[in-house]
């Protein structure tokens, strides 16, 4: 991932006024998640599981924080119960940022995300939005956190790698 | 020694500001009949306890946060005892009611083990994962003692309380607990008006 295009990612959340981020790390997006914990506007937290980094970032929301949650489409399944009820029960606003991997061209390993990621955000009740173009980053980000911000749910971007590389 | 005798005794020690987040069960139960309060969030299910009382402590560094969180709902994600030390938020107290087992909350009989009825051990644990403030208490009186000195002292604190395995003392319900939209609304209002931050907004994405 180059450096600009993970700059895009924090540029985005930063004009989205996220100020807290909690996450656990992946190789897809570990730009971002350098920037993101070396930013001194954002407080991030490195957890162990994505469903703790769900718990925390909630909790900072409840806390007056506007949280992201920075989980690989794996996490997201890690996640999914937290996230369930967090959405549908708690109905509090994460903006959940994940690069979304498994499309034509990925090692096949990963094709099973493909299979995973939007029937997991649909079964969550999850608005999501796929951001395919480097241009777009910043304004999705932006719009999908407001969009939360308004309706208390939480709500997710799926980046490409057409996006990111 | 029960969870019900414990969570009494901190109800009438806990600072009024406190903020409290109770776990699911008997936890949110109990103390949504001693202290149903503003301050405090309830039904926080399996593995998200310590995780969200972590973010409400680091969100509010100038509040004291007390997680109610059990045994069954820490071993989930064990992993945030390190996540917690390495944040290492002063004001934070995470107290676990240890019974041992899985769904004897509601039970005649105990549920299944979990694994502190075994060989493990969460004090332990929580101290070799960086939280140098963790202790195991055996009395309501060591309760006190441990419970005043974190309310007074620099934290993390990790607090596990070894409990009888069945609530065989559990009160009568005399009240609802607020389920979890109206929770929300009532405590984020409660921040909005104590912390002086906006957090609903406008319902038109300005919060």
């Amino acid at each position: 991932m180059e450096a600009e295009k993970a700059k895009l990612v924090l540029d985005g959340m930063k004009e989205a006024g996220v100020n807290f981020a909690a996450g656990v790390p992946d190789a897809q997006f570990i730009e971002v998640y350098k920037m993101v914990a070396e930013d001194p506007a954002i407080h991030y937290v490195g957890a162990a599981n994505e469903g703790e980094a769900a718990g925390i970032a909630m909790g900072a929301w409840f806390g007056g924080k506007k949280p992201a949650l920075i989980i690989a489409t794996s996490g997201l399944l890690v996640a999914t119960y937290h996230l369930a009820r967090i959405n549908l029960l708690h109905e509090v606003p994460l903006l959940v940022l994940i690069p979304y991997r498994g499309d034509l061209g990925d090692p096949r390993w990963m094709g099973l995300y493909q299979k995973t990621t939007e029937p997991a955000l649909r079964a969550m009740d999850i608005p999501y939005r796929v951001v395919s173009r480097s241009a777009d980053i910043v304004g999705t980000i932006r719009e999908c956190n407001e969009t939360a911000r308004a309706w208390l749910r939480s709500v997710a971007v799926l980046f490409t790698g057409e996006a990111l590389w | 020694m029960s969870r019900f005798a414990l969570l009494t005794k901190l109800s009438t020690m806990i600072p009024d500001d406190a903020l409290v987040v109770a776990c699911i069960g008997n936890n949110s139960g109990f103390w949504s009949q001693l202290r149903d309060k503003d301050t405090d969030l309830f039904h926080i299910t399996m593995g998200m306890c310590t995780p969200t009382a972590l973010g409400l402590a680091l969100a509010l560094p100038r509040r004291k946060v007390i997680a109610l969180d059990g045994d069954g709902n820490l071993l989930l994600n064990l992993g945030s005892l390190g996540t917690v030390a390495n944040q290492n938020p002063a004001n934070l107290t995470i107290i676990v009611f240890d019974n041992g087992n899985y769904l004897g909350s509601h039970k005649k009989e105990p549920g299944m083990p979990t694994a502190t009825s075994g060989r493990m051990n969460l004090e332990a644990v929580a101290r070799a994962s960086g939280i140098a403030s963790a202790s195991a208490i055996s009395s309501v009186g060591d309760f006190e003692r441990r419970a005043l000195a974190a309310f007074s002292e620099k934290g993390p604190h990790v607090i596990v309380a070894k409990v009888e395995p069945l609530d065989n003392d559990r009160p009568p319900r005399t009240k609802r607990i607020p389920d979890p939209r109206e929770n929300k609304y009532r405590f984020v209002s409660y921040i909005e008006r104590t912390e002086g931050v906006e957090i609903l907004g406008s319902g038109l994405g300005g919060g």
